[in-house]
């Protein structure tokens, strides 16, 4: 088998194995992401301006191919030099990490499972209680206004 | 396929009845936020029945289109020696109407038997008691549970759980009860038993589902104005009621033909809100309203009558026919 096929299969199986790793972004991986999903296909020529601070050439481009190698970005041959494009729009990307992380916490032990689910349940039931409480104000103050006009 | 006069006549009968459902249906969807904007503008117990009515539209006009003219035409100008062959699209028809109906009557049937065992189960988690301004026997059940509801068709069970009746006051139980009793006077189960059985349009879809839910919350809403009657303390003891059952907690999962105090969380917040209005809704419809459409009624009937009778309309009917079965 050619060595480029076997490259591109185990990037594959990689890719699979360690879907909510490969997820996960460092700071500068993060803000390359936000550059690329705000301007859409750049090379690196055209992001190295865009970055907060000053970093060398290849140092994002070494960050642009770890990103693509995570499955994060689709790239393209332009003129001898590379193009990149995020793989997934960002609503696509929280919503996929949200979905590992809860995912992954589902499938742990008992202890971690039960915890996620209490402060999922913890966070629904204090939103209700407020709602529930706001409606009571209110009853309160009609039975008030009742009592005021002379009904029981 | 070449078929018998009668197998021809029951395959005619469902291929133009999934056409004609298929067509109503099709036009009811369209028309669904219109309808919902209508009935929005209305009491909740008239916009709940213009709402029921619309979902049985298609259903029923399939249903008297075929009984009304479809058979009387083909058994009065199809001569009944021959076989003939029919169509695969007659076929397809007949047979897509077939797999509809039987999703329906699956589904109800399914729906029935969830619903005894609940009663069931809740008669033996329970014990049936009498309680104060209660003909018929309640069943209480032993547990914390947000539990307010009427369950069973032909003679709906009131099932509480003990959890209600010590969070609830006189106040609060009397006008929850009588929340119940307009769903068991208004007949709400009968009617989701009604919904459930009226095919759909295509197999596996429900493209009026929104129809059901909208008409559902105004059923709820029709119930709490039957309840409260005009009576502004009634409506806030009411509300107070809502509120603290759903303090309780997380309510049971009923079964689809029942009705619970608490039908949907959703709507708790508009609920009460309209029981806290000053001016309280009128809770009834008015009776030129009720003569108007019972005149309507009337005139349909006879229109279709007249049609029925006309003897052009069942040769044209049969050309229709013909067409379809080729």
């Amino acid at each position: 088998m050619r060595p480029t096929v076997i490259r591109f299969l185990k990037n594959r199986i990689a890719r699979g194995a360690n879907a909510s790793q490969s997820l996960a972004l460092g700071t500068l991986e993060f803000e390359l992401m936000e550059i690329l999903w705000s301007r859409g296909e750049s090379s690196v020529r055209d992001v190295v301006p865009k970055l907060s601070r000053p970093l060398a050439y290849t140092t994002i481009m070494t960050t642009l191919d770890r990103l693509f190698k995570k499955g994060l970005l689709d790239r393209h041959k332009s003129d001898r030099a590379f193009v990149y494009l995020p793989h997934l729009s960002r609503q696509q990307w929280e919503r996929t990490r949200a979905e590992n992380l809860v995912a992954g916490f589902l499938s742990g032990p008992h202890p971690s499972r039960d915890l996620l689910l209490s402060c999922l349940l913890d966070a629904v039931g204090e939103h209700d209680a407020t709602l529930l409480d706001d409606l009571e104000k209110k009853i309160r103050s009609r039975r008030k206004e009742l009592s005021r006009q002379g009904q029981p | 396929m070449i078929l018998p006069y009668l197998l021809r006549l029951l395959c005619l009968c469902f291929a133009s009845f999934f056409v004609l459902n298929v067509v109503a249906g099709l036009f009811v969807r369209i028309s669904c936020k219109s309808a919902i904007r209508f009935a929005e503008s209305r009491t909740p117990i008239a916009a709940a029945r213009f709402l029921l009515g619309l979902r049985m539209l298609p259903f029923a006009l399939a249903v008297l289109f075929v009984l009304g003219l479809c058979v009387p035409s083909y058994l009065w100008l199809e001569p009944a020696a021959n076989s003939e062959r029919v169509g695969v699209l007659c076929a397809l028809l007949g047979l897509l109407c077939a797999v509809t109906c039987s999703i329906s009557i699956m589904r109800t049937a399914l729906s029935l038997l969830a619903s005894r065992r609940y009663n069931r189960h809740c008669r033996l988690a329970g014990q049936e008691t009498h309680m104060p301004g209660e003909s018929s026997p309640v069943v209480l059940v032993e547990n914390e549970a947000p539990l307010l509801a009427m369950s069973g068709l032909l003679r709906p069970r009131l099932l509480i759980s003990r959890g209600v009746l010590r969070a609830l006051s006189a106040e609060e139980l009397d006008a929850a009860l009588r929340h119940e009793h307009a769903h068991r006077t208004s007949r709400d189960n009968a009617k989701r038993l009604l919904i459930l059985l009226t095919p759909d349009i295509f197999p596996f879809v429900r493209p009026l589902r929104s129809l059901e839910s909208t008409w559902s919350k105004f059923a709820e809403w029709a119930a709490d104005d039957l309840a409260t009657t005009g009576d502004s303390s009634r409506a806030v003891s009411l509300a107070a009621a809502l509120v603290q059952v759903a303090r309780i907690g997380a309510r049971p999962r009923l079964p689809f033909l029942s009705t619970s105090l608490l039908a949907c969380d959703r709507d708790l917040s508009a609920r009460v809100d309209r029981l806290l209005q000053t001016a309280p809704i009128a809770f009834a419809v008015s009776k030129p309203a009720r003569h108007g459409l019972r005149t309507a009624g009337f005139l349909l009937a006879g229109g279709f009558a007249v049609l029925l009778l006309a003897p052009s309309t069942l040769s044209v009917v049969h050309k229709l026919l013909e067409l379809l079965l080729h």
